[in-house]
């Protein structure tokens, strides 16, 4: 009996030290992380540890066994739990970033809030006492709100059948949609706006817009709507 | 820094601010927003908006300016950065600090019979010196003096598009542009004044213009104003006749003379001659007559002054002390005579000194350090500014805002 339990937490441990070790995926792809799939993804935020145990689900208190034995992969540098930090926003500044110039970015985001919310405060000062709830201050919201307006809900995949290429109406994953709403905000500001505005102007301009579901990226996500339901007929071609 | 003390100050509010933040849905009434809002507001606010009248009880809280005040006094005096935030929130708060207090009461006490005293603001960036001018050209507008209010001496000594050479002195050079634009702002602030007072002496600026002896002194500024190659000069005259009229018994104003980053004034200039030579400030007219207003040989007002690294030239960026941006502090007199350990020490150059026989150098203002002031901004900022972002994480942000602040 205590043989056998010996051999087993042996072998658990001789499976678990190579799951440890560096890792090469069986079909290497393009991007890959060069963690093996065993490592869990860390928990940043703060309110996620105090919540008392009663409070969990069932689902959660097993995940949090689990996260008691797995090991679990590096938080990146720019990863905080602070109580300013949104991974979104952490998200759309990386997608902003060129050559690697991130403090440039982040500089022009913090840009991009600051206009917001001073152009909502102000136009909340001069509106009557009445409307004064309808107007939104927090520039996160409107950020949130605004992306939230821009995500297509179907996408176009060109797909060859019998030598002609059709575009194909297909479903997005939530990635996918939130990649594409921040490509063409970015994509946007950076060409179809007047050269000489600084770029946190054409964001919040933008921005604003998309809040109020007007503008040039709300107008690229109907466009791509109409054509999604106009090739409705195609969709069949989808074998995924 | 004392965030016990901070935290126990913000509980009792945290609980109404829910009743302020602006979010689309679920506002609270208003009534209530209005009836709670009373609480903070004698905390961070006061309503004690005359400078002649605040204390030391209203030490790190807000008063707030008319805005009738800021047009007329403030048309080129105040930080950009606050005329941004006083155009967002829709008026003007100024926090009350030490500092411009204890020049206020200086102010109040002084004797105006006697030369005119120095008053210099210093300090690290950031510190609050162009703010604490502004309070206290505020104080001197409110008791009714006429302000002298050159807003950042920089510009004078640096980006001159138009250089001409001075139709009265060959030797110096005149700043047209910067002229006209000081004499308008200086119209706006002086109104007033501008009938009242009239000018001793007549000045020829062509063959056929001349302003006679006894008109008023807006017909000099409007002189300024519309004949742009005599502004300099004019700027000189109006320096002059407000030096020798001001404290005499007849003219019953006083002058308050406040100038920011006044180091430019002895520092050096990036202008250029045509000959790619370098203008020293002392050739420029307008740096010329300013000195000379600087020098405390009139009586009946104050000239109050502060250093600034940010615009000045050739200077590092840690320079801030007096020593450092001004040059050499050769004649301070201290209390003790011969005391070298003055010279390093900066706040022992400090205290009345009616009498220094030195040309160049000023009495100094304790510097200026943003202590617990901190929580009083954030608040200001959070609650009354509707920059109400995560009401319900309210105290966690404020509470890494000031340890930030701390660590920085």
């Amino acid at each position: 009996m205590l043989g056998s339990s010996l051999k087993h937490i042996f072998s658990m441990a001789a499976s678990v030290a190579g799951l440890l070790k560096p890792w090469t995926p069986s079909v290497v792809l393009v991007r890959w992380s060069r963690y093996n799939p065993y490592y869990l993804e860390p928990e940043v935020r703060r309110e996620a540890y105090s919540r008392p145990e009663a409070e969990l689900s069932a689902e959660e208190q097993e995940e949090r066994k689990l996260k008691e034995l797995r090991p679990i992969k590096a938080a990146t540098c720019s990863t905080t739990s602070s109580v300013f930090d949104d991974p979104l926003i952490s998200k759309f500044v990386r997608m902003i970033m060129t050559d690697g110039n991130k403090v440039l970015a982040r500089e022009i985001i913090t840009q991009t809030l600051e206009n917001i919310k001073r152009k909502q405060v102000e136009k909340y000062h001069k509106t009557p006492a009445g409307k004064k709830e309808e107007i939104e201050c927090n520039p996160y919201t409107i950020f949130h709100t605004a992306l939230e307006n821009c995500k297509p809900v179907v996408g176009l995949a060109s797909i060859q059948k019998g030598g002609k290429s059709y575009q194909v109406p297909i479903p997005l994953t939530d990635n996918r949609r939130r990649f594409l709403a921040m490509k063409w905000m970015i994509t946007e500001c950076r060409e179809n706006k007047h050269r000489r505005t600084h770029m946190y102007e054409k964001l919040s301009q933008e921005l604003l817009a998309a809040f109020e579901k007007e503008g040039n990226v709300i107008k690229k996500r109907q466009e791509l709507h109409k054509m999604a339901e106009a090739n409705r007929a195609y969709a069949h071609y989808r074998w995924w | 820094m004392a965030l016990h003390r901070l935290s126990l100050r913000l509980r009792p509010t945290v609980a109404h601010v829910r009743s302020i933040h602006t979010s689309r849905y679920g506002r609270q009434q208003e009534a209530a927003a209005v009836d709670s809002e009373s609480e903070p507001i004698s905390v961070f606010r006061t309503q004690e908006n005359d400078p002649a009248s605040q204390s030391e009880k209203q030490i790190g809280q807000f008063y707030t300016l008319p805005a009738e005040h800021i047009r007329l006094l403030f048309p080129h005096g105040l930080p950009n950065r606050y005329q941004q935030q006083v155009k967002t929130f829709n008026e003007a708060c100024m926090m009350v600090r030490q500092p411009a207090l204890e020049a206020i009461s200086y102010l109040k006490k002084a004797d105006y019979s006697k030369p005119a005293l120095r008053y210099l603001f210093y300090g690290v960036k950031g510190s609050g010196k162009t703010m604490s001018l502004c309070h206290s050209v505020h104080f001197c507008y409110t008791q009714g003096w006429v302000v002298l209010h050159i807003p950042d001496a920089h510009l004078w000594v640096k980006n001159c598009k138009e250089l001409m050479p001075s139709s009265y002195k060959s030797s110096r050079f005149d700043q047209p542009l910067q002229a006209t634009s000081w004499l308008r702002n200086f119209k706006i602030t002086n109104e007033p004044f501008l009938s009242k007072i009239k000018i001793k002496q007549r000045y020829v600026w062509t063959k056929r213009e001349s302003t006679e002896e006894g008109r008023p002194l807006g017909e000099l500024v409007d002189q300024g104003t519309s004949r742009v190659k005599s502004s300099s000069d004019v700027v000189a005259a109006v320096m002059k006749e407000l030096r020798l009229q001001c404290g005499h018994p007849e003219s019953n104003f006083r002058l308050a003379v406040a100038v920011d980053g006044v180091n430019a004034l002895w520092g050096k200039s990036t202008i250029k001659k045509e000959d790619k030579s370098a203008v020293d400030p002392e050739e420029l007219t307008l740096v010329y007559n300013l000195r000379k207003l600087l020098k405390n040989d009139w009586i009946g007002g104050a000239i109050i002054t502060t250093l600034s690294q940010t615009g000045s030239l050739y200077t590092p960026k840690s320079a801030y002390l007096p020593q450092e941006l001004l040059g050499e502090v050769r004649s301070y007199l201290p209390l003790k005579p011969n005391s070298l350990s003055a010279f390093k020490n900066p706040l022992l150059l400090l205290k009345h000194h009616s009498f220094l026989p030195a040309v160049r150098k000023l009495k100094i203002k304790y510097s200026l350090l943003f202590e617990s002031k901190t929580m009083s901004i954030i608040i200001y900022i959070l609650f009354f500014s509707s920059i109400c972002f995560f009401c319900k994480r309210l105290f966690s942000l404020s509470k890494e805002l000031c340890f930030l602040h701390s660590i920085t």
